[in-house]
């Protein structure tokens, strides 16, 4: 997947889960304007690893962006070699 | 008690399966409408389910709560925080977070808590070969999530406590605060209880105890027939219900409605048996509650029975009726109004005592519904049959029976 069909993942998840606007999430936009909190962010995670088949580490750093939370799927996924 | 605060219900709210509100719910009750129907699941693993059972079809959690609320909650914590929050707004509070509620606080109960969400983690896991479950199962599943999603919307920082007493549940929840407002230690508290017990593994698990009533599409209606000669058993239900309960001043002082008086609370132990009900744990129980509330027997009009519609444990509850009420039984009205809401395990209680609430209010008590031919072993009381019974209600009764023994009986006394 690329990181437009990530984007597109977390856009869908927020719809779902927040019913947020889609046009909102932008790789600028601040995941706590999003309602993403702690506990979201856990799931958000989980919704990643099972779509991409990645393991998240437990020590990263907490994302404050929506594009510094698709930096460390990417990462992860380029380490997959996929 | 000499000196201590009265305690006021000045709010009601609950999730009922008719969909409608407290005023459409009660209207039915009188009127002896059945809300059981055959309830069948065939996304489970072997057999498919078909029971007559209770179920909330028309509650809508996101339209109720939003869904970013909805999404973190299990069902009976939906159940449980949409019926606070309608007793909220029935009581007339305002939903501010200015003003410092560190004296108000939340006492729910459930049986079971979040069983649908541990059930659909097996599934994943068990049947569907996934290694891992949703992060939220914890904060979903756990049994205090209703209560603390209850304090967190409704800013109330007192004790926020959840008991778990199988059928009793959420009558103890209600039953334990009266001491802490009588003493002054909180001042207004939401108590309740909720449940959403239709989940595979449970339903499996009360038909193998052979007590569930059986029934089809035309016959799951009568399905729960207490009292009755050809009494079957139980039904499951899924359902929630709050009040909202004061000091009586503080409720005068703010201008607000008051339903009743919740005058007087009893809670026994059977010590005796896990489901084997017994006459002297209920007949302690209801003596205590009476006796807690400054009342006698002589002005006890009506009893919400726990009635389940077992062959075991209707019998006992009348004889222990008879034993408290004496020569007066005959003239005490008895209903067991689960054969028209099902039994709601851990919500069972707070249900039961809206109605007992709403009797006192309206000065008219619910029926039996299907109460046809009383059996011989449940007679000596004045079963309230075919209509509901009008007249001078001064105090009542709502009793809570669970398994494990734990005798739980409620008292309230008429407002005016």
């Amino acid at each position: 997947m690329t990181n437009q069909d990530n984007l597109a993942v977390l856009s869908a998840f927020l719809h779902k889960t927040q019913k947020i606007d889609p046009a909102l999430v932008t790789p600028e936009a601040l995941l706590e304007d999003l309602k993403v909190d702690s506990l979201l962010l856990l799931e958000l995670l989980f919704e990643f690893e099972d779509r991409l088949g990645v393991s998240i580490p437990q020590d990263i750093e907490r994302p404050k962006t929506v594009g510094d939370l698709l930096g460390i799927v990417e990462k992860l996924q380029a380490g997959k070699g996929t | 008690m000499a000196g201590a605060r009265r305690v006021a219900v000045t709010g009601l709210g609950l999730v009922n399966p008719f969909g409608g509100d407290l005023a459409d719910f009660f209207g039915r009750m009188l009127r002896g409408e059945s809300a059981i129907r055959l309830f069948t699941r065939e996304d489970t693993v072997t057999r498919p389910l078909a029971v007559p059972a209770v179920r909330c079809t028309n509650f809508d959690a996101d339209a109720e709560l939003g869904r970013s609320l909805s999404y973190t909650m299990d069902r009976y914590s939906q159940l449980g925080t949409t019926a606070a929050l309608s007793a909220w707004r029935d009581a007339g509070l305002p939903r501010t977070r200015d003003a410092p509620r560190n004296d108000w606080g939340v006492s729910w109960g459930t049986a079971l808590g979040g069983t649908l969400t541990f059930e659909s983690g097996y599934i994943e896991l068990l049947r569907n070969g996934r290694e891992r479950v949703s992060p939220l199962s914890v904060v979903l599943g756990m049994s205090n999530a209703a209560a603390s999603h209850i304090s967190i919307q409704l800013g109330l920082g007192a004790s926020s406590a959840t008991y778990t007493v199988a059928c009793a549940s959420s009558a103890v929840a209600i039953g334990e605060v009266l001491s802490k407002i009588r003493s002054g230690e909180v001042t207004l508290m939401v108590v309740g209880g909720s449940e959403a017990p239709l989940s595979y593994g449970v339903v499996r698990a009360w038909e193998a105890m052979r007590i569930l009533a059986g029934g089809d599409e035309t016959s799951a209606v009568r399905a729960c027939r207490p009292f009755s000669s050809d009494r079957q058993g139980l039904v499951l239900g899924e359902g929630a219900g709050a009040m909202i309960l004061e000091d009586w001043d503080h409720a005068v002082r703010r201008g607000a409605r008051i339903y009743a008086e919740f005058a007087g609370y009893g809670s026994t132990s059977d010590h005796d048996h896990l489901v084997r009900p017994n006459v002297d744990g209920q007949m302690r129980a209801m003596r205590m509650a009476i006796q807690d509330g400054g009342l006698t027997t002589d002005e006890i009009d009506y009893i919400n029975a726990h009635g389940t519609a077992t062959r075991e444990g209707d019998p006992i509850e009348i004889a222990a009726i008879r034993g408290v009420f004496g020569s007066r039984s005959g003239a005490v009205a008895v209903s067991a109004t689960k054969s028209m809401h099902g039994h709601m395990l851990g919500a069972t209680g707070v249900i039961e005592a809206i109605i007992t609430v709403m009797s006192l209010a309206s000065q008219e008590a619910p029926p039996t519904a299907h109460l046809d031919e009383v059996d011989r072993d449940c007679t000596g009381v004045r079963h309230i049959t075919g209509g509901s019974l009008r007249g001078s209600l001064r105090a009542a009764l709502s009793n809570s029976f669970a398994f494990g023994g734990s005798n739980t009986v409620l008292a309230f006394r008429a407002a005016h």
